[in-house]
């Protein structure tokens, strides 16, 4: 990249949660109709997006996406520009599903290589039961399949550690602030400019709660936006469940082994005489 | 000149038909007696548009006689204050408007209010229930913060306050709707043994039995529970401004500062007037005293400036040529920058004239230490460093005789917080976040990081990658039985953690699992080779005694397993060798209850693992012969 970024902050990472995936629909007379110059052999219309949690705008950090669609496709490779505060979609029809390299290319500031993430384009509901097929419908027919993902920064230039961590919130004032670091007083004066200016920033939340320019989650789900700290604590409890069934398993395995090799030396004692 | 001639000269279409006339008409119409004392000038003035003076009719307003309604009428309601706390017993009657549809309907004639009824004096009216009085809504309590004993215990432990007290503390809160004053003023906290000191503990029960709370103790201790039980049903980043800000100002709350607030204004207040005067002066008298020693200090500051020079214990030949001159100027051009961005960083420098006077050496030598501090900090050289940082600071007093303290506290400095002090000076103009920013904008800190944009679910591909592909398939399988979704919902910080534990353990597992495979498979030789043994022996020992053990225990093989353990024990004590072949069935019987047991921990496996299908019919085929490997035995021993 061309500009001077300056140094990496040393030991510091920042995340940012976004959301991407497909949404799917099969044509219908009714409520979906199949547009004109369609092919007679496409099935469904979907939608390939990468956006913010709780629809935040994230084209702050990410510049552009790349989505790569299947060779089949005319004009494969697509290029997404971002939008304030639109998420990154492109629509199209079909009537398969096939695997979507999704490009990220982040802000100038960040100076950073643009990543791949691999998505799977579903069509039609899976799953290995019934129950959690339907975890895959959405309203109307809509076949979903949505990732949580966060985007990591790992040490980050200095510009852009500015940039991702103004804007949420006033900055607050050296020394002051949740008991947090009160010997910025003094060190504190070379960012006195920056922070004036943030003064006039305003706290901007989604509907979920999310402040813009944050890392937040929103507290609860609400329809649409299934990715909540609710599902993550539900995910954590269903992780610690199973980590107590692992772990009784072990204890049984253990005494299994252990009756086991009591048996063998019985054994190989025996064949000794 | 009206408006008609200005059209004219204008060379305007001139409406000539409506226009005039119709203000001819107004002229002559209304205005006109009105208007007498107007001059026939000022009237034009208005043109086409007549000024409109509107005579005042002056008549007397009607009396409002207009709507014949009759007179409302007010009845005598009996009413009770749901705000009082005796559960609406007494019942007051005041006069009301009569409400507009009539009397109330008639089928509430016999209510159930009776004891009410009794109170009312003449209760001619027995149809309703007493209402409600207005100002029921006006009796407001302050929500104060509630706590379980889990929550108290987790969150609001305290060395100074006991929870009985902390609960007595919200009560009086509560109780007095947090008017401070009053609360401090009834407080009167008395621990679980009241030893009759209630007096007043001033002096003598300052000791343990009951002390004595300033209000500003109450205080801050009543927003310390009110700021964390807030933080604890809502995190901080996600409250609303206003929520944040009282969090915030809770927290923040210093009990000391207030005490000495109180304490200054009290002592304002109690000045005379003299004080006050002599006090407005002295502060004059501060202001030019600050006033003249910045002014002093900038001067000063500007000297030691000018006699700030080079040090030159280097050799000079090297700057006799343009280049070397040239290399020096863009050597002390960098030293001044650093200097006045020290400066800015340290009043003290300014005062001290040794920080700027050793020039190079010493701007250099805490940048240098700062770099190698935080190499210390990834790679654990400390050592080296700390001795580099002294070697540093050592030469620097070398060079700048007259005050090293400077330099050495700076090298000190620098090795002595390494780590934190380091990183801190490292970035001055960095923006320090508070804790709740970092929250909010996702900033962690770790010791060790590849740079570098990466997904958080990339670490959890790295652990299936870490894998082999036999390894990676009974991990997927294991962790499919466990009803783990083949991809986290949401990979998050915690949820990616929580799922690294669960790995390992499941890895464990999986290889736990693997050596007992192992062991079966061992164990399965070791018994097939006794099998071979056996038969070996059982060819080479004498024919006649051995058939019919022998037959019997080739049955009992054959037989299902508890049938033959029954048959075979039972057969064995029909015998007659009671000597030998007692322990023999009781080994007998042993092992085959030893091993039924494990066909049936193996279906467990089974249901865990379905990888292996084969395993559990293996080992359910392996327990028979097993089986009849141990009839084959105690027919041995028998024969014996």
């Amino acid at each position: 990249m061309a500009p001077t970024t300056g140094k990496r902050v040393k030991g510091v990472q920042i995340y940012r949660p976004f959301v991407y995936g497909t949404t799917a629909k099969p044509f219908d007379e009714k409520t979906n109709p199949k547009p004109p110059g369609v092919p007679d052999d496409h099935t469904h219309s979907w939608t390939v997006f990468v956006k913010g949690i709780d629809d935040v705008d994230i084209t702050y950090w990410l510049r552009r996406v790349q989505f790569k669609l299947h060779e089949s496709i005319p004009n494969h490779v697509r290029m997404i520009e971002g939008e304030k505060s639109q998420p990154f979609t492109l629509s199209e029809t079909g009537w398969g599903e096939f695997e979507i390299a999704i490009k990220l290319y982040y802000v100038a500031e960040s100076a950073e290589k643009p990543q791949t993430l691999y998505h799977h384009l579903r069509l039609h509901p899976y799953g290995r039961t019934e129950e959690e097929k339907e975890t895959m419908r959405l309203n109307g027919g809509q076949v979903i399949s949505w990732a949580y993902e966060e985007q990591l920064f790992n040490e980050p230039y200095e510009p852009f550690y500015e940039i991702l961590t103004s804007g949420a919130m006033p900055a607050s004032h050296a020394g002051g602030g949740g008991g947090g670091g009160n010997k910025g007083g003094s060190k504190g004066g070379g960012g006195g400019k920056s922070k004036e200016k943030e003064q006039a920033v305003k706290m901007v939340r989604s509907e979920g709660g999310v402040l813009e320019r944050s890392a937040m989650i929103p507290l609860a789900n609400r329809p649409g936006q299934p990715f909540s700290r609710e599902t993550e604590q539900v995910e954590i409890k269903k992780l610690q469940e199973a980590l107590v069934k692992v772990e009784e398993l072990m204890t049984k395995t253990k005494e299994e082994v252990a009756g086991k090799e009591k048996r063998l030396k019985e054994l190989k004692a025996e064949s000794g005489k | 000149m009206t408006s008609h001639d200005v059209r004219d000269v204008l060379n305007l279409p001139s409406n000539h038909s409506a226009a005039p006339r119709a203000s001819k008409k107004q002229r002559t119409g209304g205005p006109r007696p009105n208007l007498k004392g107007l001059a026939r000038e000022v009237q034009n003035l208005g043109g086409d548009n007549p000024i409109a003076i509107v005579p005042e009719v002056s008549f007397f307003k009607k009396r409002r006689f207009a709507s014949r309604k009759p007179a409302t009428r007010w009845e005598l309601k009996s009413f009770t204050n749901s705000a009082r706390s005796d559960d609406g017993s007494l019942v007051l009657r005041h006069w009301k408007r009569k409400s507009e549809h009539g009397p109330p309907p008639a089928p509430a004639q016999d209510g159930e209010p009776e004891q009410h009824e009794g109170m009312v004096v003449d209760g001619e009216r027995k149809d309703d229930k007493p209402e409600d009085s207005s100002f029921a809504k006006f009796n407001v309590r302050v929500p104060v913060p509630q706590y379980n004993e889990d929550q108290y215990r987790a969150n609001l432990q305290s060395n100074e306050w006991t929870k009985e007290e902390t609960d007595y503390l919200l009560e009086q809160a509560k109780e007095y709707d947090l008017r401070w004053t009053l609360i401090w003023d009834r407080y009167e906290f008395l621990p679980e043994h009241p030893q009759g000191e209630e007096t007043n503990g001033t002096s003598t029960a300052m000791v343990s039995a009951q002390k004595s709370r300033t209000m500003e103790d109450l205080k801050a201790r009543y927003y310390e529970v009110a700021a964390k039980m807030m933080a604890v049903q809502k995190p901080a980043q996600y409250m609303t401004r206003p929520e944040f800000e009282l969090y915030e100002m809770m927290q923040n709350f210093n009990a000391e500062q207030e005490r000495k607030r109180k304490e200054f204004a009290l002592n304002t207040m109690a000045r005379s007037k003299d004080e006050a005067r002599e006090e407005e002066s002295l502060l004059l008298e501060i202001k030019r005293i600050l006033a003249r020693t910045e002014r002093f200090n900038e001067e000063r500051r500007e000297l030691y400036q000018r006699l700030d020079y080079p040090a030159t214990d280097s050799d000079i030949n090297s700057f006799k040529s343009s280049a070397g001159l040239q290399a020096l100027l863009q050597n002390l051009m960098s030293t001044d920058k650093s200097k006045k961005r020290k400066s800015i960083l340290g009043p003290g420098d300014g005062v001290s004239p040794g920080g700027a006077v050793p020039g190079s050496a010493v701007s250099e030598g805490p940048g240098h230490n700062r770099r190698e501090s935080i190499a210390a900090a990834t790679a654990n050289r400390r050592d080296s460093d700390v001795r580099a940082g002294a070697g540093a600071s050592a030469g620097a007093r070398v060079s700048a005789e007259p005050t090293p303290t400077s330099a050495t506290s700076a090298g000190a400095a620098g090795a002595a917080n390494k780590k934190k002090g380091g990183a801190a000076a490292a970035q001055p103009e960095r923006r320090k976040l508070s804790a709740h920013e970092e929250q909010v904008y996702g900033v962690l800190y770790h010791d060790r990081l590849g740079s570098g944009p990466t997904f958080r679910y990339e670490r959890i591909n790295k652990l299936y990658s870490h894998k082999s592909g036999q390894q990676q398939l009974r991990m997927t399988n294991a962790l499919a039985e466990l009803d783990v979704p083949p991809r986290l919902v949401m990979p998050t910080a915690a949820v990616t953690a929580q799922f690294e534990v669960l790995w390992s353990a499941v890895a464990a597992l999986v290889d736990a699992r693997k050596l007992s495979d192992k062991l079966e498979g061992e164990i399965k030789l070791e018994e097939a080779k006794r099998v071979e043994r056996a038969r070996a022996r059982e060819v080479l020992g004498s024919d006649g005694e051995g058939e019919g053990e022998g037959e019997g225990g080739g049955e009992g093989g054959e037989e299902p397993r508890k049938e033959k353990k029954g048959g075979g024990a039972n057969g064995e004590a029909a015998d007659e060798q009671q000597e030998e072949e007692q322990p023999a069935a009781a080994a007998g019987g042993d092992k085959t209850g030893e091993i039924k047991e494990e066909p049936g921990s193996e279906k467990e496996k089974e249901k865990v693992a379905s990888a292996r299908p084969g395993s559990s019919s293996g080992a359910r085929k392996r327990s028979a012969s097993v089986l009849s490997a141990v009839s084959d035995k105690s027919a041995k021993r028998q024969k014996k």
